[in-house]
């Protein structure tokens, strides 16, 4: 594991070039309703992105009863295994940040498993919002507290 | 590890496993219709046998289900010798009479080299190929709600008694691991149908849409230790609120509001 995903919702633009390029890379025909990263408008060109935080203590890992979800150590995703998966959907009740998805039309559940350790959404993401980073990148000095939006990214 | 011969080639294969992972990891088709990887291999379709023998045998082999099979060191596996694919083309030519309609029944004997079964038809054609995952999956789950019921030719998937299961949560598992889709539910914002039984849907409190049971719910609550209200919301209005505290959280700009 050695890149973070980052997401920086200050930056966000709401574009949704993220939600076509999920669902285009995880072979839908580009439905954004199939992405796995999802973005939540805050008003015009201001949206927040919600995807996997890839817990370190995942309910949905825990709840599997047939341990069809893993830890995959060299990108760092909890990932599915559709082969093993038996489809009882126990998963999506248990994240408590509803970012295991339920794809009505394949029949499997989604989620983000960072597209194998080169998430196709990061570089379409026009404003840096979400990044690939080195650990060391990834790390923010420390702001002021309640210093809110001054522009830095 | 154990160091086996399938159609010629040496394959090493971990002790403990069977025959037919090994075959698939050495790339080697095995076609099947009960195996499943979360549950117990059941030797239920008999589409998976293979040819075993070994140098002291001196030439004599036995025809194995290879699901069922313990690899072992020496052991010689002919996959595709011509009792196997005479065996896998009578099952198939079986099933066929038994599931004349059945898409995947079909294609499969098509492979295989069947396009109209030589037996005499089921005059009541069923999707029902009995291999057993609805029932292996349920138990998995600990619910035990459908076994299989009756013998020989009348045997069926069923709820004990044929009558709604008590012990059934409406998980649809059942449903959806089906490779034929036999099991038929109805599902909807009025409740969810199956086996017979009618069960009551918990409505996601935001936006009212009907995602789990109430005995789902209940079941979530028992496994994880969480009062069942925790599965209210329904996935989609989750986002919405981590959408939310994502802003209130101070990470959004000031004044702009969270939707």
């Amino acid at each position: 594991m050695d890149r973070i995903y980052r997401v920086t919702p200050q930056s966000c633009i709401a574009c949704g070039k993220c939600e076509l390029a999920c669902s285009f890379a995880h072979g839908s025909d580009g439905r954004p309703a199939q992405s796995r990263i999802h973005i939540f408008r805050r008003g015009p060109e201001a949206g927040t992105p919600v995807v996997c935080l890839q817990c370190d203590d995942a309910a949905c890992l825990a709840v599997c009863p047939v341990g069809a979800l893993s830890w995959n150590l060299r990108t760092g995703a909890i990932e599915v295994s559709h082969e093993t998966c038996i489809r009882c959907r126990m998963c999506v009740a248990a994240c408590p940040f509803g970012n295991m998805h339920w794809d009505e039309g394949r029949h499997e559940v989604a989620k983000c498993d960072l597209c194998g350790g080169d998430p196709r959404c990061v570089p379409f993401c026009p404003t840096g919002a979400l990044a690939w980073l080195q650990p060391s990148a990834a790390v923010r000095p420390a702001e002021p507290p309640a210093s809110g939006m001054t522009g830095e990214r | 590890m154990p160091t086996l011969t399938i159609d010629g080639r040496r394959v090493e294969a971990p002790a403990g496993t069977f025959l037919l992972q090994a075959c698939r990891q050495a790339g080697v088709p095995v076609p099947t219709l009960c195996e499943h990887p979360a549950v117990e291999p059941y030797g239920g379709c008999r589409l998976c046998v293979v040819d075993v023998t070994r140098p002291e045998w001196d030439g004599w082999r036995k025809m194995v289900v290879s699901c069922l099979y313990p690899v072992e060191d020496g052991l010689i596996v002919d996959t595709r010798s011509e009792r196997v694919v005479e065996t896998r083309k009578v099952v198939l030519d079986l099933l066929l009479a038994r599931s004349p309609r059945t898409p995947l029944i079909q294609r499969l004997a098509r492979e295989h080299g069947i396009e109209k079964t030589s037996y005499e038809p089921n005059p009541d054609p069923t999707d029902c190929i009995l291999c057993g995952l609805c029932v292996r999956i349920c138990d998995r789950l600990g619910h035990s709600a459908i076994g299989t019921a009756d013998r020989g030719a009348g045997r069926v998937v069923a709820p004990p008694f044929h009558e709604p299961p008590a012990a059934c949560v409406g998980c649809l598992a059942c449903a959806e691991i089906c490779p034929t889709g036999f099991i038929r539910f109805e599902s909807g914002p009025g409740g969810r149908r199956i086996w017979n039984r009618d069960f009551e849907m918990v409505r996601c409190p935001r936006c009212g849409r009907a995602h789990i049971t109430k005995a789902q719910a209940e079941w979530y609550g028992k496994r994880m230790g969480w009062p069942p209200e925790e599965f209210e919301v329904c996935d989609a209005c989750k986002r919405r609120e981590m959408a939310a505290a994502t802003v209130t959280l101070g990470s959004g700009p000031k004044g702009s509001a969270a939707s």
